[in-house]
């Protein structure tokens, strides 16, 4: 009898395990979805499409971890790049510390590139949060990739003397660092989606992309004697979105 | 859906059509140099570069230690984003950029910054920045 009691207990219990857990398969375990977003800053603009495969994770499935790939086109007018590379432009190169680092403005020189346009094709990394039924919020990252894009003019600026590079031309390879030890042209987002229905929702985003220019004539010669080709611009965009989920 | 779209759409046709066009003001300037008390060093003719005409005399005065860059008489086409250059060569390469073309017609006086060699720094120039396009040259000479 105590034998069969005990059999029981274990019956029931499995019973309920496999229920909770037939409960959370019922829940989806990922979420795809494409992205299309549109951005302005002062004098700069930016539009990327991505595809974006998650993770749901918890027991609501309401965090969401995933990778995807983007394809970002940077274009303004008239845009300063500055001095990029992490030793020159930052007081350490330590990964993470750096984006808190003092900035060697000393070593800043710039190139103002007349007519910026690059193309980044770059994967992802992604981040969101289900805040109710319809609000979503998120961040993304590009991690690693290629720029293609227009040569153009620019003119080199460094203590005063001014010189005109004919050809600037973007970084072809991107690699996110973390911080200025960064290389080439990575976009990020901040953003806020609403479920206008099962499929598609619209989102605000804040963008904070990283662009660069190598220069092919003109190198700055540094207080150090450092030779540098690189310089960046850091884009503050603004701009609206939508998304279509796949799955 | 359309809706949504079509806003998408204008947030990209206005962030395209944001860029400035950068003209120059048309309105005519009369700026004048003090000559009772600034010297005239070095003066040239405008001749014209790539693009457009250009009309008027470039003139360098020296003032108190500073010196000045005159256009006289001045005028030239219009164009995008048109700036003023004291160049070691015509096609500028190595240059001091005195600021964008105050207008395209008129007596302007723009201030150069320190004290340029202009047994190198030769030629002033009126050259469209962002296309990399020249529209007049002046050889300054003694």
């Amino acid at each position: 009898m105590i034998m069969n009691k005990r059999i029981l207990i274990l019956i029931v219990m499995f019973a309920g395990f496999i229920n909770s857990f037939a409960q959370q398969q019922q829940l989806p375990a990922n979420n795809q979805f494409v992205d299309l977003t549109a951005t302005v800053g002062k004098d700069q603009g930016a539009v990327a499409a991505s595809y974006v495969y998650n993770w749901q994770l918890g027991q609501k499935r309401k965090f969401e971890i995933g990778i995807g790939g983007r394809f970002t086109s940077y274009f303004g007018t008239k845009k300063d790049f500055l001095t990029a590379p992490a030793k020159l432009a930052r007081s350490t190169t330590f990964p993470f510390i750096i984006v808190f680092a003092g900035q060697q403005e000393k070593n800043f020189d710039t190139l103002t590139v007349q007519r910026p346009f690059v193309n980044a094709v770059n994967f992802t990394a992604n981040l969101g949060y289900h805040l109710s039924s319809r609000w979503y919020g998120g961040f993304n990252i590009d991690v690693i990739g290629f720029t293609f894009g227009k040569k153009t003019n620019a003119v080199f600026t460094s203590n005063g003397v001014t010189v005109t590079e004919p050809v600037a031309k973007p970084a072809a390879f991107n690699v996110l660092l973390t911080g200025d030890n960064d290389y080439g042209s990575l976009n990020s987002e901040f953003f806020l989606k609403y479920d206008l229905n099962q499929r598609w929702s619209i989102r605000g985003v804040y963008q904070f992309l990283f662009a660069e220019y190598k220069t092919t004539t003109v190198k700055q010669i540094a207080p150090d004697g450092t030779s540098n080709d690189r310089f960046r611009n850091k884009a503050n965009n603004f701009g609206v979105g939508v998304s279509y989920k796949i799955k | 859906m359309k809706k949504i779209l079509f806003l998408l759409s204008l947030v990209v046709v206005v962030a395209t059509s944001c860029s400035k066009q950068n003209a120059t003001p048309t309105a005519p300037v009369n700026e004048i140099v003090d000559t009772a008390t600034s010297n005239l060093k070095y003066s040239g003719v405008f001749m014209n570069g790539n693009e457009g005409t250009v009309k008027g005399t470039a003139n360098i005065y020296l003032n108190d230690g500073k010196y000045q860059l005159q256009l006289k008489d001045f005028s030239v086409t219009n164009g995008p984003d048109l700036h003023v250059y004291l160049s070691k060569e015509t096609q500028p390469i190595n240059f001091v950029d005195l600021g964008k073309l105050k207008s395209t017609n008129g007596n302007q006086v723009y201030d150069i910054p320190g004290t340029p060699d202009f047994s190198e720094y030769k030629f002033a120039l009126v050259h469209c920045q962002q296309y990399d396009v020249l529209f007049g040259k002046s050889q300054l000479q003694q």
